[in-house]
């Protein structure tokens, strides 16, 4: 048995205002509300209310055969409630349905893991309290920011009560011959991994409507079949997972509507569930599906899914990125022993990765996707407004 | 006495201190009776006849086509901007004419009747040396082609006595001017091209600054510096240079209170950020002082061709949220970056003169500055270091740190310094070698 697991992230940053220095001190707002008002309402009309309906419609049709996972970030639940309450009640409904699983991550979509474990810990609780009061979900399963992961992160989240899982890219170089068709261990075989199939994953989140691709255009039968095929080679009974993680505005936003991505996805259950080895899992069911001793695999160095190379790069490759987080977390600090809860709110909305990618000067196709995602003209101009709020920051701390 | 004055820059047509110096000298030069006619790179054919102080910031224009200018003075405006945006002012210089309007030079320039008026064999040289450079494919240098151009028709219609021009960008033109009228040709340096180039710079440029300097019966050099400058690098007649120090005259609806944006010590750049300033001096600057005093801020005042190395340089060098940049910044922008200044810098590599300084010790800023500078040899309360000294640079800040009331002591001495050097006493100088040098003219033999 094949069973497809389809998680999607949501999430949207606060977006830093154009921030002088001669506004330090006068009271303005560090964030652009008139743009993340815009953006959270512009992607919940294209994205995320056409894609919630679509998929409650083939939830309910398909009578829990047919399954989904989201995470979604503190930082995206707050603007729904400010920007498109709509949304936020048809999350809740596709919840009650039984057939989706919330995971948890930071609240703020932070890279905190790396800098902070404390602070780790207070944003993954607070994570997981939001997910508790909003969809009354408790939380089983990790997913750290843009799927970071290595050893040491399954040691923090084993000590968390509750984690059973964690899911991750499917890096070749950790892999190597390995298939991520297989439920995984970590390094101490006490947590269940899960792999993004990111050729498969990608076709959907990245190639789908490129017409440069040989396959284009992504028919469901085409891509059914290529699943199909996946299988040829276990002839043990054994539960395999084909992890297809990805960005939720992959439908609508990444792919316009246009592309065909929503009658993609509407046909794409009942043709799969059509072949009686392939089914629909969520990542908290492959605990007890997993019916082999699970392997456990050791990342020694930090993984993501971003870009080619899968790694910190996107946030942390260039001395702005580096200046800029050294500079958050030592400030963070300092709040902390001061102990201003209002100060520190914003510091660790200063702490959202997106802040960090826009700073990424990294060129060729990589870059592209940086500059299409961020709402800057070049990464020096995204760092100039982020390092100018910092320096606002510290006056208020100061102050 | 009637002056046709040649220049690149005036208000609103800003881009560095020539703009601001000229605004100063032409606004004292009407008050002490000179009358000038204005000739700058608008996109319409016009000169704006000067005639009284007010005339610097109404700007009166005159097309030089007779119907043009009948409809323009037919036409009401609503405000002193509409009525420069239909002139073609606007205060980016890079907008001035459409390079689409520009005739191919080499065929509309007349050179061989231009040489048939030339007297002497040297003059023929500098005339070939001035066209034969004049050529290239740069938007600038098409922008001076046509300004050139130009300049004919406005020294055969306009009436003067003497003509003045500021900088390269403008000699061609002053040249042409001389020739046809034969009155005399002052040429005025506020920079040279291994000022601003930082190293030997643009050939070209060189020798037409060097064949209107020849050309020129007096050359005004606004600092020692840059008059040694010209007659080392550029071998001009010792004779002919008069040094005439820019002056600063604060605008009188300056806001100058104290205000501040950091609770730490403030130290401010501000200027273009390019080679010639020393932006690479200033993070090094910073980079020690922070050591030694982490709670300073160090601001960026402005943008250039090195904005981006000084930025990535700046995180490489981890100085934090210490370095700042504020982009570029209009006039009131300005205003409140100095308001909130402790310590003024200007670590320039070379600087003919640099007005900027003194603009900052107006505001009480106590301010340090490149000995490679013409201010230098202006100001006395203000602190002079070879601008590659930077252990000497960051000591000095480090000082003034911990001594603020020093600090503040020197700002004031140096506020009050800096309010005595007005444009009048510069102007004076101008108007006497204005007359010294029509007396020569007018005594000179006739060829």
């Amino acid at each position: 048995m094949l069973n497809i697991i389809f998680y999607f992230q949501v999430h949207q940053p606060y977006r830093l205002a154009h921030y002088n220095v001669l506004d330090i001190g006068n009271g303005d707002k560090l964030f652009d509300d008139r743009l993340n008002g815009q953006v959270m309402r512009k992607v919940a009309e294209k994205c995320y209310l056409p894609t919630n309906k679509l998929l409650l419609e083939l939830i309910k049709q398909n009578e829990g055969r047919f399954k989904i996972a989201y995470s979604i970030t503190g930082t995206a639940i707050e603007q729904f409630k400010l920007y498109s309450p709509e949304t936020l009640d048809s999350f809740k409904e596709l919840v009650d349905t039984g057939c989706v699983e919330i995971m948890g991550e930071t609240y703020f979509h932070s890279l905190a893991f790396l800098y902070d474990t404390n602070e780790f810990l207070d944003q993954v609780k607070m994570h997981r309290e939001l997910m508790k009061q909003e969809f009354g979900y408790d939380t089983v399963t990790f997913r750290n920011t843009e799927l970071i992961y290595q050893d040491r992160l399954s040691d923090i989240i084993y000590e968390i009560e509750g984690f059973k899982t964690i899911v991750t890219e499917g890096v070749d170089r950790i892999l190597q011959w390995r298939t991520p068709l297989y439920a995984y261990k970590n390094y101490s075989k006490d947590i269940n991994l899960l792999l993004k199939y990111y050729q498969l994953a990608d076709d959907i989140a990245f190639r789908f409507s490129n017409r440069d691709w040989p396959e284009y255009p992504l028919t469901v039968d085409k891509f059914v079949n290529w699943i199909d095929h996946l299988t040829l080679g276990e002839t043990g009974g054994k539960n395999l997972f084909l992890n297809l993680f990805m960005d939720y505005e992959t439908f609508g936003e990444h792919q316009w509507a246009s592309s065909g991505i929503f009658e993609f996805m509407r046909h794409f259950p009942a043709e799969v569930l059509t072949r009686k080895h392939l089914g629909f899992a969520t990542p908290k069911d492959t605990t007890h599906l997993a019916n082999y001793q699970q392997e456990s695999l050791s990342f020694p160095e930090p993984v993501s899914w971003a870009d080619e190379e899968r790694d910190l790069s996107a946030w942390l490759e260039n001395d702005m990125q580096k200046n800029a987080i050294e500079t958050l977390y030592e400030l963070m600090a300092r709040i902390k022993q001061k102990g201003d809860p209002e100060l520190l709110r914003t510091a660790r909305l200063l702490s959202t990765s997106d802040h960090f990618y826009y700073m990424c000067s990294k060129y060729f196709q990589d870059g592209d996707v940086h500059k299409y995602f961020s709402p800057y003209d070049s990464p020096d101009q995204a760092y100039i407004y982020y390092i100018t709020a910092l320096a606002e920051l510290e006056e208020r701390i100061l102050g | 006495m009637n002056i046709l004055m040649f220049t690149w820059e005036f208000p609103p047509l800003i881009s560095g201190g020539l703009g601001m110096a000229c605004y100063g000298m032409v606004k004292a030069l009407l008050s002490q009776g000179i009358k000038i006619d204005l000739v700058l790179p608008t996109k319409e054919m016009v000169y704006f006849p000067l005639r009284q102080e007010s005339d610097v910031d109404t700007l009166p224009a005159v097309f030089l086509d007779p119907k043009q200018h009948k409809e323009f003075s037919e036409r009401t405006f609503k405000t002193m901007n509409e009525r420069l945006e239909y002139i073609g002012i606007s205060s980016h210089p890079e907008s001035y004419f459409s390079l689409r309007d520009i005739k191919r030079y080499s065929t509309a320039v007349k050179k061989v009747y231009w040489l048939s008026e030339v007297v002497t064999n040297e003059e023929r040289d500098l005339w070939e040396e001035m066209t034969a450079n004049l050529i290239g494919e740069e938007d600038l240098i098409r922008k001076v082609q046509e300004y050139t151009l130009r300049a004919d028709r406005f020294a055969r219609v306009l009436d003067y006595d003497l003509i003045h021009a500021h900088d390269w960008l403008t000699y061609p033109s002053g040249m042409l001017a001389k020739q046809h009228s034969k009155k005399p040709l002052i040429v005025h340096i506020h920079a040279t091209e291994f000022d601003r180039a930082g190293g030997p710079g643009d050939e070209r440029v060189h020798k037409i600054e060097h064949a209107g300097m020849t050309y020129a019966d007096k050359v005004i050099a606004v600092s020692k510096y840059t008059a040694q400058m010209i007659m080392s690098r550029y071998r001009i007649d010792t004779g002919k240079i008069r040094i005439i120090h820019n002056a600063f005259s604060i605008p009188d609806d300056s806001v100058m209170t104290p205000k501040r944006i950091f609770k730490g010590p403030t130290v401010l750049f501000l200027g273009r950020i390019t080679l010639q300033k020393g932006p690479d001096y200033y993070l090094e600057i910073a980079e020690k002082v922070l050591k030694v005093h982490p709670e300073a801020r160090f601001i960026i005042a402005g943008t250039g061709d090195m904005s981006r190395y000084v930025l990535r340089k700046s995180a490489a060098m981890r100085l934090k949220n210490r370095f700042l940049f504020t982009g570029f910044l209009n006039r009131k922008q300005v205003e409140r970056i100095l308001q909130a200044a402790d310590i003024y810098v200007l670590p320039s590599v070379s600087e003919p003169f640099g007005i900027s300084p003194l603009e900052a010790m107006a505001f009480g800023i106590t301010s340090i500055i490149s000995k490679q500078s013409g201010v230098a040899e202006v100001v006395r309360h203000a602190f002079k270091i070879d601008y590659w000294d930077v252990d000497l640079w960051a000591e000095t800040i480090n000082h003034l740190i911990e001594n603020p009331d020093k600090c503040t002591k020197m700002g004031i001495e140096g506020m009050h310094e800096v309010n005595r050097i007005g444009w009048d006493e510069a102007a004076e100088k101008i108007r006497h070698l204005y007359s010294s040098t029509l007396a020569e003219f007018i005594r000179r033999p006739l060829t």
